[in-house]
């Protein structure tokens, strides 16, 4: 199958795991790269024929109109059966659109794909991870929204070097209308949640924003990230970028500890690649202890300190 | 101002795993009992959707669609007793296993259909996905079937002097967007928007409401016009075998001590 798989700037890595897996089950690959070509050296080693970028100046205030506008150019001069997203606020924005134009089957939240009988089943979770779904679209062209870091995917791909193209073509006139007029980075001190090797976040059980100093302390007595469930989110305890769960983001550290989280289904299933959880509750009838491999049944003001202060001790963080 | 809000029917999405059944054939859930509520981000839309209206002021108004089963009365009458000024069904037979397209299909008729009866839409809002099947695809197509921009991933919106200024949430934090109606939006939870309590009034009104129910052809739809793009072969329930070791000790010191001795010795900290 004929693939695009479509990158943008400070998302390199999504995008490299969809071109190997792609070149892995054996389909030519472009790339349809938004940001500057100094960048794509991140998939110099992924096995990708052609590689366009484009850096208009309209991506800025048109995320989504100017981004549409030239992947609807891209995909009119060269058709492709497969174009795939990577599942952040950008390809969950955009593919929708672009499936829509090009009269496409979407599937969403993919975590991976198998061939039989000559057609391409994707699979992908639903019902909060409670069930999975086993998905063949009918349409000439696919369109794919992967889950970041879930696809099984090679290292590196032994290829030939790939032809980089950069685009300057301006797209067409772009409404005024919607545009965007200020952008706020809300950046943490610790590592990026859905790259961090541990997590430590906090739900509804935390009780208050300033309670949640505390499990901030244990995130950075383990350099980890904080997170939060979506109530902590909801109570405006913690900002929304900290949301882990079937929204907000799919973490999969190696270990993820729930303080104060019952385990509602919405929250497990943004860290079910969690592959070791500990969880500290009050109640040990909670739901979060049923996919915990560690669990301390307590209230987290008594266990956090002792916990704090050994790590501090042992990681001179 | 005329929103439209879409809210969506679902199995309760807190049904805890192991009572999670799935009938292989229909593929779809069977668990006897199940509740069945508001989609969370569609009752989050309606919220933002009742907030504005109150900001605008004035005729401003929101109306409240759902596609789906007779059953879904329930959650539209939920609205109005939320204070929503109307509320529509759409239910067909004809709309089996519906794809997003095809829902974003019948929406867009759906506001053809108010533009005719001289009631035009001025903006359409949808829960960023809904909490069973999670496409998180309805609102950008349904954009583009109407010609609509769509603003995704919104939390927060206010009326400003030529439009409306629109908060989304992204990875990093949050950029917000101006923009005039007509458009979509999708909407994402925050603190502000809340599903509220019904006041006891305002219920007992809507149990005495009027839903209308279209069907496609009310909608000038055919069958054909709502054909999925695609098909869900195989719904498999996923199984996670776990056995979790409770961490005992006589003070909160003595359990933070054997835990921390644990996750050394597998060598995870």
């Amino acid at each position: 199958m004929k693939t695009l798989v479509v990158a943008r700037s400070g998302a390199t890595f999504a995008a490299r795991k969809m071109i190997l897996a792609a070149r892995a089950a054996g389909y030519p690959v472009d790339v349809l790269f938004f940001g500057h070509s100094d960048e794509v050296g991140a998939f110099a080693d992924c096995g990708a024929g052609e590689i366009l970028t484009w850096n208009g100046a309209a991506l800025e205030t048109h995320p989504s109109d100017a981004a549409l506008a030239m992947l609807e150019t891209v995909c009119a001069q060269t058709p492709r059966e497969l174009i795939l997203f990577a599942g952040d606020s950008a390809g969950r924005d955009w593919a929708p659109r672009l499936a829509w134009r090009l009269k496409a089957g979407l599937i969403t939240e993919c975590i991976g794909w198998s061939e039989a009988n000559g057609r391409v089943a994707f699979r992908r979770p639903v019902y909060g991870g409670k069930a999975i779904a086993t998905i063949v679209s009918d349409t000439p062209v696919t369109i794919v929204v992967v889950q970041p870091g879930t696809l099984d995917a090679p290292e590196a791909a032994a290829a030939p070097a790939s032809a980089v193209r950069t685009l300057v073509d301006d797209v067409a006139v772009l409404p005024a209308w919607p545009q965007v007029t200020e952008r706020v980075t809300e950046s943490g001190t610790g590592p990026a949640l859905t790259d961090a090797r541990i997590v430590v976040s906090g739900g509804r059980g935390i009780g208050s924003a300033e309670n949640f100093a505390l499990v901030e302390e244990l995130a950075r007595a383990l350099d980890a990230a904080l997170g939060a469930s979506r109530a902590a989110v909801d109570e405006g305890w913690v900002p929304a970028t900290l949301q882990v769960g079937q929204t907000g983001k799919s973490v999969r550290p190696e270990v993820y500890f729930a303080v104060g989280i019952s385990g509602a289904s919405q929250h497990l299933a943004g860290m079910t690649a969690a592959k070791n959880v500990v969880a500290i509750n009050t109640n040990g009838d909670a739901p979060i202890f049923g996919v915990s491999r560690f669990g301390i049944v307590g209230d987290y003001k008594e266990v956090l300190p002792p916990l704090v202060s050994r790590f501090k001790e042992l990681l001179g963080n | 101002m005329h929103i439209l809000v879409c809210v969506k029917e679902v199995i309760d999405p807190e049904i805890p795993s192991s009572a999670f059944r799935i009938d292989a054939a229909t593929r779809t859930p069977d668990v006897a009992g199940a509740a069945y509520v508001t989609s969370v981000f569609d009752a989050n839309a309606l919220e933002t959707g009742l907030k504005l209206r109150d900001a605008i002021g004035g005729t401003a108004s929101v109306s409240v669609l759902s596609i789906g089963k007779k059953s879904a009365e329930l959650i539209l009458r939920k609205a109005l007793g939320c204070s929503a000024n109307a509320a529509v069904l759409v239910a067909d037979d004809a709309i089996v296993e519906p794809d997003p397209a095809g829902i974003a299909t019948t929406i867009a008729a759906v506001v053809r259909k108010f533009a005719r009866e001289g009631k035009p839409v001025d903006l359409v809002l949808t829960g960023r996905q809904a909490a069973d099947v999670e496409h998180g695809q309805t609102g950008g197509m349904l954009a583009e079937a109407l010609g609509w921009p769509a603003l995704t991933f919104v939390s927060k919106m206010h009326p400003t002097a030529d439009g409306i200024e629109a908060r989304r949430e992204v990875e990093d934090g949050h950029m917000l967007v101006h923009a005039r109606p007509p458009f979509v939006v999708t909407i994402t939870n925050d603190e502000t928007n809340q599903p509220r309590l019904a006041k006891v009034r305002d219920v007992m009104m809507s149990n005495r409401a009027k839903i209308p129910a279209w069907s496609l052809a009310d909608l000038e739809l055919t069958p054909a016009d709502v054909t999925p793009r695609v098909r869900i072969l195989e719904l498999a329930t996923s199984t996670r075998e776990n056995r979790c070791e409770f961490i005992d000790g006589d003070s909160p010191a003595a359990k933070a001590d054997t835990l921390v001795a644990r996750l050394r010795e597998l060598k995870l900290v």
